[in-house]
């Protein structure tokens, strides 16, 4: 941004601006204020219930296409040319079992929680090792076979204090006796500078930055909160929920945009789709983390009903009766939250009415194509 | 020319002395040490029986000195009876594995003792340097 108008100062030296302008343009972009998680409550017990990995889980709505797209033939030397098999009807049905836990394996979310505690841990004082040295001892254990979060890290200060470290010297310890691949000893640019990671986000390289920071932070780290919840916020002001579809990053930004109870834009964005399903899920989601929907046990049994259907990708050109009596339900229930709960009323109920109009030309259309077919 | 090997290679012998050492590995001006053990009567230069962690006398940008220890193995060799070095104890003292070393409080001391003079040397140059002045 600054680069151009830099750009358009060379050109016409009439046009004045001077760099206080300059600066004041770019840093109007970094409003997005990251929040983490680090109030009373923890996250971690709601995120780990099995109740809310299976919504965000559904809520990911995986595309084997995506999930299973080339990246990069990074690491390969030679690609492998794909094989075509004839298969009977069990050996499909195995073959589409490992698939879907490839899938699982592929789709597992990075963990929501809570921000870590600094470590405050003296373990004796000794003032009569003042002076001994400047410089700091810091010793680490390396003996075989311990976690790198159980390793004994510990630091001998110049006043002779001896205590344990804290978590970003751990970590950078850690990393230089026992290497990460992909881990950097120091931060990498695009997170260190604000003006970087802002640059990335706006060529919305989401899917980049979260990979990334996984790779480079701890989850309990406040820099990889920061981060994603940047990021997160980034992609629900754009809408460009899709992008992150089937990827392991969408359930942690449902579970971020809900707990922060932000996520009427997630919903609203669902029901242009015409997923209303997931946008009952997404309610149910809601009841779950915070309990203050308007008609939340009723979305919850809904969504009891909905979990077991396959997963809509795509629009249904035709609907069997119980699609339709589930669908009628869901916008019921969605129809509540709505008045209930939702903080983009209007914009909402417009997209839910258009959602209704299209659907009711789908359900004539369906009962029209049985009544042609003899069917009752 | 090829490393010393680390760790491993040095013959073993079970009732020959075993000592716990510094062994010195960077180059010219850039010490670096091996915490290893070895026979008493070898030379540094010889292979070692095994390497138990590493010590960087020269501070990094934090300003730190880092050392690694393989406790376990390091409890393992003292349980075998090998002989520890002052400058292993030393920092096995700092890291609260050991006792502290009478040498690291005598080198604590020194240092004060020095710094404390050092103040009154340029306290009394100041002192001088006034009375010249008026």
């Amino acid at each position: 941004m600054s680069l151009i108008f830099r750009r358009l100062a060379r050109n016409n030296p009439r046009n004045i601006v001077t760099d206080a302008q300059i600066l004041i343009i770019s840093s109007r972009k970094l409003s997005l204020v990251p929040s983490l998680y680090d109030g009373d409550q923890d996250p971690a017990p709601k995120f780990f219930s099995s109740n809310v990995q299976i919504l965000l889980k559904r809520l990911t709505r995986p595309d084997f296409n995506k999930v299973f797209r080339k990246r990069t033939n990074h690491g390969f030397s030679v690609l492998k040319t794909p094989s075509y098999k004839f298969l009977t009807n069990e050996e499909l049905e195995e073959e589409i079992a490992k698939a879907n836990e490839k899938a699982d394996r592929l789709l597992q979310m990075p963990p929501v929680v809570k921000i870590q505690q600094h470590i405050e841990d003296v373990l004796s004082n000794d003032p009569a090792l003042i002076g001994y040295d400047t410089a700091k001892y810091i010793f680490t254990d390396i003996t075989f076979g311990v976690a790198n979060e159980h390793r004994i890290i510990i630091e001998r200060d110049p006043d002779g204090t001896l205590r344990s470290c804290d978590h970003d010297v751990r970590k950078r310890l850690n990393q230089a006796y026992f290497p990460l691949n992909g881990r950097k000893l120091r931060e990498p640019l695009m997170f260190a500078d604000i003006e970087k990671l802002n640059s990335l986000l706006d060529r919305e390289k989401y899917e980049f930055v979260l990979d990334r920071a996984c790779v480079q932070y701890e989850p309990d780290e406040p820099s990889y909160q920061r981060v994603t919840s940047i990021t997160y916020q980034h992609v629900d002001s754009k809408s460009k929920y899709e992008l992150l579809r089937s990827t392991r990053h969408f359930g942690p930004m449902t579970f971020y945009l809900t707990w922060h109870k932000s996520m009427d834009n997630l919903m609203l964005e669902l029901i242009q789709g015409g997923a209303v399903r997931e946008a009952v899920l997404l309610s149910a989601l809601r009841q779950d983390i915070h309990g203050d929907v308007a008609n939340g046990d009723v979305a919850r049994t809904l969504a009891q009903q909905i979990l077991p259907t396959p997963v809509q990708l795509t629009k249904p050109e035709t609907l069997t009766e119980e699609d339709i009596q589930l669908d009628s339900k869901c916008v019921e229930c969605i129809e509540k939250y709505i008045t209930g709960t939702s903080s983009m009323k209007s914009q909402q109920e417009l997209a839910l009415q258009g959602f209704r109009e299209y659907y009711q030309q789908l359900i004539d259309l369906s009962r029209g194509l049985k009544k042609a077919h003899g069917k009752q | 020319m090829s490393l010393p090997p680390a760790s491993g290679t040095g013959r073993y012998f079970a009732r020959a002395a075993k000592s716990i050492r510094l062994i010195r590995q960077g180059c010219t001006n850039r010490p670096f040490f091996h915490i290893s053990v070895t026979h008493r009567r070898r030379l540094n230069s010889q292979p070692v029986i095994e390497q138990l962690g590493s010590y960087d006398p020269m501070p990094n940008i934090n300003n730190e000195k880092l050392v690694a220890l393989n406790l376990e193995r390091i409890k393992y060799w003292l349980g075998q009876g090998a002989h520890v070095t002052n400058p292993v104890a030393e920092l096995l003292g700092l890291s609260g594995f050991f006792p502290i070393h009478p040498r690291s409080y005598m080198t604590a001391w020194r240092n004060r003792r020095t710094e404390r003079e050092n103040l009154a040397k340029l306290e009394e140059q100041k002192a001088k340097e006034a009375t010249t002045a008026s």
